[in-house]
């Protein structure tokens, strides 16, 4: 009881995991792992192909179990810390193609209620300013199949912005991405950062451009999380 | 045409049945659930087979098919990505387990092939009023649970993983959407039949996605083409002696087939 008492009205920022144990399949991604780090600017996941660090993101949102012990973010068990955290997986959405952009976005701004939208015009601005946000208003109204990969991420970040998050949970957002479009996804999320004052994890292996970027490392080896700043 | 009662009857139940086809068929095809829409208008056969053997209306056994393989589809576990990971190998065994059901009712019924090209086939002219009755019900049911559904099963359909990381739940929302969907089925088999009552649920919905709507134009278009293929498909039997699937089959083709080069035309 005390101790839900401290969660609930001192929650401990940043990313804390006690003696965790994680899995995913038959590889084990966490043994009795345990760990305190902020989360403020950005911080960089890393780990070799295969690690679970995108496994690793999935049970900070709740959609994994854990095998043992506590992950809380911001002081919140992932069920409750979900509502303040946005997500950006892997593979930027491949469903309905054909819709404009803007719909996708939409959809992601009251899509956790259930009925029917009501305040459309409400709506449809909070949709407008995410994708100013995220610099995908130019082609807001194209099909989301005919965006490039990397226009199509920058409509993904306007998704996993909705709902006004303090923290990014971005999974490999700069795969697949040429040169030139990692360098503008990075300076979109130095941008994001700075402007909206919130965190973004991210997992990548483009170490290089990320250089003087990410505010510090979590590198995720051998059952264990070790930092470095 | 007006003048006679079954086309009166005709017309307001495919009306009915449109609604129902263009909205739910909309949400269908944004899930990639057109087999599904096949698979359970198909099921629905079985049902009604089933339930004519045992001296119900076949509607009901439609219904009640259609529900139970709907609720099999939509329990299903999502994979990783959000998506079920054996979605098609599940409804494909679903179906076949069923129509071969359906063969064995077909056969105790004693009833063989005249009421099996009824049940394929439709048998929009031989609308009664209870019939009528039963489909607003069923489609008054449908359009509910979709307006409850809503914004949680847009946002789970577009993009599944995301609506899961911030709470949707949408494995409920998915299991409520197919028996929705096989609601629908059952209803839309009972105007155009078991084997063409998808071309009014895919029809429409594919061609309204290939035009690039967005959510709520897309829905309102593909009413209105399910509205005009059915309407049609009726003055274009009473005017040629074709059967109305016959119509309503080729219209939606037709429209699919017009979408696309519109499409065409317009990209660069």
């Amino acid at each position: 009881m005390a101790e839900n008492k401290r969660v609930c009205c001192q929650p401990e920022r940043g990313l804390v995991l006690r003696d965790v144990t994680l899995t995913a399949g038959s590889t084990c991604v966490l043994r009795d792992a345990s760990l305190t780090v902020p989360l403020s600017g950005m911080t960089l996941l890393s780990g070799r192909n295969g690690a679970g660090k995108s496994t690793l993101l999935r049970a900070m949102l709740g959609l994994i179990p854990l095998q043992a012990g506590e992950i809380l973010t911001h002081g919140l068990p992932p069920t409750q810390a979900r509502q303040h955290i946005g997500y950006m997986p892997q593979s930027v959405t491949d469903a309905a193609l054909l819709l404009p952009a803007v719909s996708h976005v939409r959809a992601a701004v009251d899509g956790v209620r259930w009925g029917l939208p009501l305040r459309l015009r409400a709506r449809r601005e909070e949709s407008d300013r995410l994708l100013a946000l995220t610099g995908a208003s130019a082609f807001a109204h194209r099909p989301l199949g005919l965006l490039s990969g990397g226009e199509r991420q920058r409509v993904g970040l306007a998704q996993a912005l909705a709902g006004s998050p303090d923290l990014l949970l971005l999974d490999e957002p700069l795969a697949a991405l040429d040169q030139a479009g990692q360098e503008r996804t990075v300076r979109l999320l130095r941008d994001l950062t700075e402007r909206l004052g919130i965190g973004i994890v991210l997992t990548s292996h483009e170490t290089e451009v990320l250089s003087g970027v990410v505010t510090r490392v979590v590198q995720l080896a051998d059952g264990g999380l070790h930092v470095r700043v | 045409m007006f003048e006679f009662d079954f086309m009166r009857h005709a017309f307001v139940g495919a009306a009915v049945v449109s609604v129902l086809a263009g909205t739910v068929g909309w949400f269908l095809m944004l899930r990639r659930q057109a087999f599904a829409a096949h698979a359970l208008s198909h099921i629905g056969f079985s049902g009604a087979a089933g339930a004519v053997w045992l001296g119900f209306p076949p509607l009901s056994g439609m219904v009640a098919f259609s529900l139970m393989a709907g609720f099999v589809i939509g329990a299903e576990r999502e994979g990783e990505r959000g998506v079920p990971a054996q979605r098609d190998s599940t409804i494909g065994l679903v179906l076949a387990a069923s129509l071969g059901l359906g063969a064995w009712f077909l056969h105790m019924s004693n009833r063989g092939s005249s009421l099996a090209t009824t049940l394929l086939f439709g048998d929009v002219l031989g609308i009664d009023v209870p019939t009528l009755e039963a489909l607003c019900g069923v489609a008054v049911l449908c359009l509910g649970l979709l307006a409850f559904l809503g914004r949680r099963l847009l946002f789970a359909s577009l993009a599944p993983e995301v609506a899961r990381a911030r709470g949707v739940p949408a494995r409920l929302v998915s299991v409520v959407f197919m028996a929705v969907a096989a609601l629908a089925c059952a209803a839309c088999a009972e105007v155009a039949g078991a084997l063409l009552a998808f071309s009014l649920m895919i029809g429409p919905a594919a061609t309204t996605l290939k035009l690039g709507l967005g959510p709520l134009a897309g829905i309102a278009v593909s009413v209105g083409l399910a509205l005009g293929l059915s309407w049609g498909g009726l003055m274009l039997s009473w005017v040629t002696d074709a059967p109305v699937p016959f119509w309503i089959g080729l219209g939606a083709a037709l429209s699919y087939a017009l979408a696309d080069l519109w499409r065409r035309f317009r990209s660069p």
